[in-house]
């Protein structure tokens, strides 16, 4: 190799790490919006921003409460793709909705799944008052952890 | 003209006495050697900087998805360096696949050897990133889900659609690679080798599907992914085209046939072929071809030989004879003297750089031993040089082991080229002595017998010891690494 060859080469390399850099950064500021689009468009009615921002819950715990209803929140489970959460609305004892607070998005990969998977999930619990549903199949991992935010929050319901 | 022959004329021929050929004209008209060099320069410098780049680009791929910000803890950053290590990794084994394509312009740059050469210096680093890769994605996604490493790989190859595909690969790999390592290559037969090197393909192939489907950096829709599918596609394609296809086209083009066997020495052999459209595989000089003679029991072995006489081609169609000159050196040579003429040939190439192609210089210095005289033969009937401007050194135990020598007399007669006939026994106990006892007791080196050398092209050919001191010589005597063009002939 020649120092002409090793030196354009040690350029030429650099210059398209910067650039990737560069376009990485771009990416970064564009796929949080995406990220909490794809909460919302799964949330239901409201997208409550400042509560999937605070991810304080790592157990089950109500948020309010009367004696048959409010809203409960499940436990936060971290995947390898992002971590999910969920919350119930019960009225009457039974479960009116279940909101994604937050569903596995590390990667454009994963949101499409999420994207796919969590209405699916969210009308078969409705369907069956229950974590006691089916899994997603290609969405394993995230369904999974979203039965088992859902587990916490019925449990922190005591339904 | 100017040929003198030095200590003694040559031994008569074995084979009943030399052919007289007509020699292929050499294209007249100065030749700039030294632009083609700088010219090969520039290739080689362009495709140095596209290896690299290519290394660099497949990290680009991940830091373009905003991979280096998403790191925000120890899974995080344990994954990060498992995607990096993959990305790399597989880009090392796509490299090392196209070295060993045999593209026309890598074997133009830096020859076949070379390329090669590389192709070896890669496998450990890419197996050790693929490895890399493996343990580092096991123990980041399983810190993300609080789970070992192995009950981390264990849900991956279960759960995850083509993760499975992706252990086999790793396993496919491993055993490509350590079956490569010399040690190993040594106790197992070539053939044993090479089957287990095929397994490559399925190792690459069956790691694809998880690099797609799994890998987020490539998830439908980006443009890393269409990057990726593109330089898995021209890899393959090239791999194809020039492995597979070129060699069917050529094969069915020349429609080589074996029409003479002759015996040149004790355990070496002519074998004459004819075919068509010769005139196309002329002016190779010393370039080797890939030779599989179609014969019950022979036919998938591959045998890498130069031309040891340039294509006559006459008539229309080019038909015409070509030859190759084979010694004894293990079981599939020997079978090669029992051809039978009409055997049909497939052929490959012409591969390396021993021709003029690799010229910087207008002298030229030729130095031979043994059967790696053989390729010195074409080289010196078609490589362009003035009379007065070449000096032949052929070197052997005797006269007799001076394959072709009467021809080589022959071709230095008729374009002016000194010829030195160094026979005898070699200086016992000196392992850095590539000439005669005789001529070291004389004081003779290599200076002595072509006083021009530093400024000339030096070919050397013969076998893989003496080569090297014939090489370290020369660099002694003032020849540039550029000047010196070697083939190795001992595989």
């Amino acid at each position: 190799m020649t120092v002409r060859g090793a030196v354009s080469a040690a350029l030429a390399s650099a210059g398209i790490l910067l650039a990737g850099w560069q376009a990485g950064a771009q990416v970064a500021e564009v796929q949080a919006p995406v990220a909490a689009m794809s909460v919302g468009a799964t949330g239901g009615a409201a997208a409550g921003d400042g509560t999937s921002g605070t991810g304080s819950t790592d157990s089950g715990s109500s948020e309010s409460s009367t004696a048959a209803g409010g809203t409960y929140t499940g436990a936060s489970v971290q995947t390898r793709f992002g971590s999910v959460q969920v919350q119930i609305t019960v009225k009457a004892g039974a479960i009116t909705d279940v909101k994604a607070l937050h569903l596995t998005d590390d990667d454009r990969k994963s949101v499409q799944i999420s994207n796919r998977a969590a209405p699916l999930l969210r009308s078969e619990a409705l369907a069956a008052q229950s974590a006691n549903v089916q899994t997603i199949s290609g969405a394993t991992v995230t369904s999974d952890a979203y039965l088992t935010s859902l587990q916490a929050a019925i449990d922190a319901a005591h339904l | 003209m100017n040929s003198q022959l030095m200590p003694a004329p040559p031994a008569h021929s074995r084979s009943g006495g030399p052919e007289v050929r007509t020699y292929p004209a050499i294209p007249a008209g100065p030749h700039n050697f030294a632009s083609q060099h700088r010219r090969r320069r520039l290739r080689s410098d362009a495709l140095t900087v596209t290896a690299w780049s290519s290394v660099a680009a497949s990290l680009a791929l991940w830091l373009a998805d905003g991979g280096a910000r998403g790191i925000d803890s120890a899974a995080s950053a344990f994954t990060a360096m498992g995607i990096v290590a993959g990305l790399a990794g597989m880009d090392l084994v796509l490299l090392m696949l196209l070295l060993a394509a045999r593209i026309p312009l890598i074997d133009r740059t830096i020859g076949h050897d070379r390329a090669l050469e590389f192709h070896g210096k890669l496998g450990k680093p890419s197996l050790y990133l693929l490895l890399a890769h493996g343990l580092l994605i096991a123990v980041g996604y399983g810190m993300a889900e609080g789970l070992d490493p192995v009950s981390e790989s264990v849900a991956l190859w279960v759960q995850v659609p083509d993760m499975w595909l992706a252990f086999i690969s790793m396993a496919l790999f491993l055993a490509v690679v350590i079956t490569s390592l010399v040690a190993v290559r040594r106790r197992f037969p070539y053939e044993f080798w090479y089957g287990v090197h095929l397994l490559t393909y399925a190792a690459v192939a069956t790691s694809i599907p998880h690099q797609f489907s799994v890998g987020a950096v490539f998830a439908e829709g980006t443009w890393q992914r269409w990057y990726w599918m593109a330089i898995c596609v021209a890899t393959g394609t090239a791999l194809l085209f020039f492995r597979v296809l070129q060699p069917v086209l050529a094969t069915y083009r020349h429609r080589l046939t074996v029409s003479r066997i002759q015996t040149v020495a004790p355990g070496v052999v002519n074998i004459e072929m004819s075919g068509r459209q010769l005139d196309r595989l002329t002016g190779t000089g010393g370039r080797f071809f890939v030779w599989r003679f179609l014969a019950p029991g022979l036919w998938w072995h591959p045998h890498p030989f130069s031309l040891s006489a340039e294509p006559l081609a006459h008539g229309l169609q080019g038909e015409g004879g070509l030859r190759i000159t084979v010694r004894n050196l293990g079981r599939g040579s020997a079978q090669l003297a029992r051809l039978r003429p009409g055997t049909k040939v497939a052929v490959e190439g012409p591969y390396g750089l021993f021709g003029t192609a690799a010229r910087t210089r207008d002298k030229v210095v030729m130095i031979g031993a043994g059967i790696g005289i053989t390729p010195l033969r074409a080289l010196l009937e078609s490589t362009p040089f003035s009379p007065g401007n070449a000096t032949v050194l052929l070197r052997g135990h005797s006269e007799q082991e001076l394959y072709l020598s009467v021809e080589i007399l022959e071709i230095c007669r008729n374009r002016g080229a000194r010829l030195f006939h160094l026979t005898g026994p070699r200086v016992d106990g000196d392992p850095h002595t590539w000439l005669p006892e005789e001529a070291v007791r004389r004081g003779h080196t290599l200076a002595a017998y072509a006083p021009d050398i530093s400024e000339s092209d030096v070919y050397v050919c013969g076998p893989a010891g003496w080569a090297r001191n014939v090489v370290a010589d020369a660099r002694t005597a003032g020849v540039r690494a550029e000047q010196i063009h070697h083939e190795r002939f001992d595989w």
